[in-house]
């Protein structure tokens, strides 16, 4: 008896403490608009002060970072600009990407196509997503650019860019960011930081076009590629497809493209070949993405 | 234990109860825009889009996905990678602290490499021009396009996934 009414008088309390509880969660979310700049002083020095690697870059400073690199990728490459192609470019990349460990970034993806005979994708922070017309050439189905694109998510997804960059440049950007406390940088800081940015972007630009991430990236890379591209429902034989077109072609390209930024082909075909063996219900090739990918290839020139 | 101990014990138990249930309740978005999808699918309508900060109240979970309230009272499912938990926002009683914590969400967005950042390195580089990325960020595929694209293709559930 005693228990029940203690339970009684528990379950009113709970009651009115939970419509207490509301009332206050709503002023807590009021209070968002209502915050004083001392507070957001003080948060900003407590939060940058922390910072310490890529990892605490936030979506909207990948975004920024990554505009950027794009921008200079462009610098060096023409855009390729064929709506048709693009846009069924973008339909094969936004079906990976939603199956990818990281669908929704700051910006979302978007995939462009390079106007070069040189072979290579890239792939900057951010989700700005570049495939050359030369690679798109090599493919003979939609498995082979699904595959090759879900790498490209995969590189974004794992932060591969954002990890090129200097630890100790993120440091030094990050103890600039937590000095200032004023929603505008004054001229000094912000001259500091674009050049923390331009450093950054070159680190990052280097091991891109230049040199090619590490090897255990690509690697990487390739086993989110195949495994997004599986489940999906794309056939991941079509990234061995791709690979074993750049082992046969290998001979004499060792320095461009591709080539010159990725690990041997046939290192990473092997690694590929085991994962694709297990993957069960495999899926298989359809007759009706190859037509659809045969159309939009026509018009490629 | 007498029966104040126990009302208290009780009192108790119930507030540790309410305070869990909070904690998972408040989502903030934390890309530039998200679609709100009328079911748990990229490919599902858009209902609402929802800016980089805003915050929503989860109702329930399911695989990877949120059900979640608007402040404009609009349901609808957002992805996890959308969105970020702020717990320290909903538990905490005090109001400076909780007050710093949004401070810091709003601070966030708008602090480090930023569109000012951006600014200044163009002025420096007028030769590297952002007009293709701007562009290339108005290329989109819309849910409809992609449901097609993924049925006509027997993508995923529509006749491809293992």
């Amino acid at each position: 008896m005693i228990s029940l009414r203690a339970g009684r008088i528990s379950l009113l309390l709970g009651l009115v403490l939970l419509f207490m509880s509301c009332a206050t969660l709503e002023k807590g979310i009021d209070a968002v608009s209502a915050v004083d700049a001392s507070d957001v002083e003080d948060a900003v020095k407590v939060t940058q002060a922390v910072r310490k690697s890529f990892a605490e870059i936030t979506e909207g400073e990948e975004y920024y970072i990554g505009r950027a690199v794009a921008a200079l990728i462009l610098s060096r490459y023409p855009v390729y600009d064929n709506p048709s192609v693009t846009a069924y470019i973008n339909r094969v990349g936004q079906t990976v990407a939603i199956h990818s460990e990281r669908p929704e970034i700051y910006a979302g993806y978007h995939f462009l196509v390079l106007d070069t005979d040189e072979v290579n994708a890239l792939a900057a922070p951010g989700g700005f997503i570049f495939i050359t017309k030369g690679l798109l050439k090599r493919c003979r189905n939609e498995e082979m650019i699904a595959n090759i694109l879900s790498h490209e998510v995969g590189h974004v997804a794992a932060k591969h860019g954002l990890q090129s960059i200097k630890k100790s440049r993120l440091v030094d950007a990050f103890k600039v960011i937590g000095e200032t406390a004023a929603r505008r940088f004054g001229p000094e800081e912000l001259a500091e930081l674009t050049t923390l940015f331009e450093e950054a972007l070159g680190d990052i630009v280097e091991k891109l076009i230049e040199r090619g991430y590490d090897r255990k990236y690509e690697f990487e890379a390739d086993k989110l590629g195949v495994e997004g591209a599986a489940v999906t429902g794309y056939d991941p034989k079509g990234m061995a497809a791709f690979l074993q077109t750049m082992v046969d072609d290998s001979a004499g390209q060792e320095g461009k493209g591709w080539f010159k930024t990725h690990p041997s082909a046939q290192d990473r075909l092997g690694k590929v070949t085991k994962q694709i063996e297990g993957i069960t219900p495999l899926p298989s090739e359809q007759k009706v993405r190859t037509d659809r990918f045969q159309q939009a290839m026509k018009s490629l020139s | 234990m007498n029966k104040k101990s126990r009302i208290r014990a009780s009192i108790f138990a119930v507030l540790i109860i309410l305070v869990t249930f909070l904690i998972a309740e408040n989502l903030f978005v934390k890309v530039q825009s998200a679609r709100l999808h009328k079911e748990p699918k990229f490919y599902a309508a858009a209902i609402a889009t929802l800016k980089a900060g805003e915050s929503v109240v989860k109702i329930s979970s399911q695989a990877g996905w949120y059900r979640v309230r608007t402040a404009g009272g609009i349901e609808g499912w957002l992805h996890s990678s959308a969105v970020q938990t702020k717990k320290v926002d909903l538990v905490t009683m005090d109001k400076s602290l909780k007050e710093k914590a949004s401070a810091e969400e709003v601070a966030l967005a708008s602090k480090g490499f930023n569109e000012q950042v951006e600014q200044e390195y163009k002025a420096r580089h007028k030769d590297i021009s952002f007009a293709w990325v701007d562009k290339m960020l108005a290329i989109t595929v819309s849910p409809e396009q992609l449901r097609k694209f993924l049925e006509e293709g027997k993508l995923a559930e529509f006749g491809g996934g293992p």
